[in-house]
């Protein structure tokens, strides 16, 4: 595997806030990445470095091995339509994508064409009198027709009714099949993207609280569900991130991945495995790394 | 080049904030103005008259300048643009437009000389003291002024992009307090009969010289302002 980002010791603060505190990290090219993470974590700020519209406070980014700050030769290999993005005074989705044509190389007519269909975008209206959810269709049929090389999506779904969220997913996958490149798609709903993504990135307060193959992480932890009793004699001297029962039936989230014995004894006992999601892992294993430190705070 | 040449596009994708609004704002005044020459013609008066009307459209060009900067500049980090680029493109679109409305206003102003005011002796393009160094001058300084709201425009719209109100307001109260202090100055030396004879022998095509430096000035600071901003 090659990296196309390379970031080291990356810090970003403004003036009284710690955006991203000290996070290094490297994305692999053709990967389709989630950058995952709370509201206000540091998710658009990180994108926003790395493509240089923002500057850090500290640290070193490589993409493609190079500094991207005014680098047109980078910079134009990537694009990064933020979810608050701005657009020239007037301008209707037309325009937009007729000035998308002109920058990025390898920009498809034909599949910007299709998508506006699909999404049944309204060309002739001005962006600023779009809804959230065209809006939003504005920047995902850019980000897709543009092929770029790194493609940033900035919590892509925002407004997107149920129907143009599985077509820009559905999009996504197929496109990608056929054009391998590098996606990062940042989001705070993780099973909503879930299914699309190799490897996740877990930013909470600006630090980067995990980064693994979504398959790994998946594998992390376990719900061991059925009678109290015989759930409670497995999961002892385990680490459980979570308890739920009703009734006299438990379950019971266990962190580590089970051995074959372990799969053997659950059956004796009645028990059933199932998965966890990624978004219930993610969460538990956010609030018990806070938990934890709040836990340290209060030794001190 | 060919990404500063985008830019360029970029800028003129949507044709009514460079073509079309200048266009209507400059037909307005001018159909304005001369409807107003003729109510005076037609009273009897002999002229010639001179208006400022002309002037519209050269306000308008502050708020391309502000808004070039506000809404497409951001844009601009979104299309993987550099700042260096946006920068260049933006103004040499600045520079072909203010020198197609320099066009513009010697044609018309040509055109006024010819049919003498229209027939009425009334002159919307024209003014004498503009036209001293002749078409080229007039021209020329239509040019420095067109590019120069512009530039302030652009110039403020970088300040306040990139340090907000506050520092933008405190930045121009700075420059009113300073151009008072000359203005102070020339009164207190007495040079005020000195600044007119200078103002006069530099003429229109001087003093658009001296504009243009001013331009050059402006569009210096504002990119070493874009450099370091954020959309």
């Amino acid at each position: 595997m090659t990296s196309v980002i390379e970031v080291k010791s990356l810090t970003k603060r403004y003036r009284d806030t710690l955006a991203v505190d000290d996070i290094s990290f490297s994305i692999e090219k053709d990967t389709i990445y989630g950058l995952l993470g709370r509201n206000g974590a540091g998710k658009t700020t990180v994108m926003s470095i790395l493509t240089a519209q923002n500057f850090a406070t500290r640290g070193e980014v490589r993409v493609f091995g190079e500094d991207p700050y005014e680098n047109a030769h980078v910079l134009s290999r990537m694009c990064f339509v933020r979810e608050s993005q701005k657009y020239p005074e007037d301008a209707t989705p037309r325009h937009a994508f007729r000035i998308a044509r002109l920058f990025f190389p390898n920009w498809d007519q034909d599949f910007a064409e299709r998508l506006i269909a699909e999404f049944q975008l309204p060309l002739k209206k001005t962006i600023k009198k779009l809804s959230r959810g065209q809006l939003s269709a504005v920047g995902v049929i850019i980000g897709l027709a543009a092929r770029a090389e790194i493609t940033f999506f900035d919590e892509p779904y925002l407004g997107l009714d149920a129907v143009a969220r599985q077509i820009f997913y559905d999009r996504l996958l197929e496109d990608y099949a056929e054009h391998p490149r590098t996606v990062i798609l940042s989001s705070h709903l993780i099973d909503e993207v879930a299914n699309l993504l190799e490897r996740v990135i877990v930013i909470d307060h600006g630090r980067i609280v995990m980064d693994e193959d979504t398959e790994a992480v998946r594998d992390r932890a376990a719900n061991i569900v059925g009678d109290t009793a015989a759930v409670e004699a497995f999961v002892a001297g385990r680490e459980v991130i979570h308890r739920e029962s009703l009734g006299r039936v438990s379950s019971v989230t266990v962190l580590g991945a089970l051995s074959a014995a372990d799969r053997a004894e659950i059956a004796d006992a009645g028990l059933d495995v199932t998965p966890v999601s990624l978004q219930q892992l993610i969460v538990r294993s956010t609030q018990h790394s806070a938990d934890a430190g709040l836990e340290e705070g209060a030794l001190r | 080049m060919n990404r500063t040449w985008n830019v360029v596009r970029m800028q003129l994708v949507n044709k009514q904030t460079y073509i079309a609004v200048p266009v209507i704002v400059l037909a307005g005044a001018f159909v304005i103005t001369l409807a107003i020459y003729g109510i005076i013609a037609s009273a009897g008066v002999e002229g010639p008259m001179y208006g400022g009307g002309a002037q519209a459209p050269l306000w308008y060009f502050a708020v391309v300048g502000a808004q070039a900067l506000t809404l497409t500049f951001p844009f601009s980090q979104a299309m993987s643009v550099t700042r260096r680029a946006f920068y260049l493109g933006t103004l040499l679109t600045a520079v072909m437009t203010a020198a197609i409305l320099a066009v513009i206003f010697v044609l018309g102003g040509l055109l006024e000389q010819a049919t003498g005011g229209w027939g009425m002796n009334g002159y919307f393009f024209y003014l004498p003291w503009i036209w001293e160094a002749g078409p080229a001058g007039g021209g020329l300084f239509f040019f420095t002024l067109a590019l120069l709201f512009f530039v302030v425009g652009f110039w403020g719209a970088t300040i306040f992009k990139r340090w907000g109100t506050a520092v933008l307001t405190t930045v121009i109260l700075a420059i009113a307090l300073v151009l008072v202090g000359v203005l102070w100055l020339i009164g207190r030396l007495e040079a005020w009969g000195e600044v007119g004879a200078w103002l006069m022998t530099s003429g229109a095509a001087g003093l658009s010289l001296w504009g243009l430096v001013l331009v050059a000035v402006l569009a210096g600071t504002s990119y070493l302002t874009l450099r370091r901003s954020t959309p």
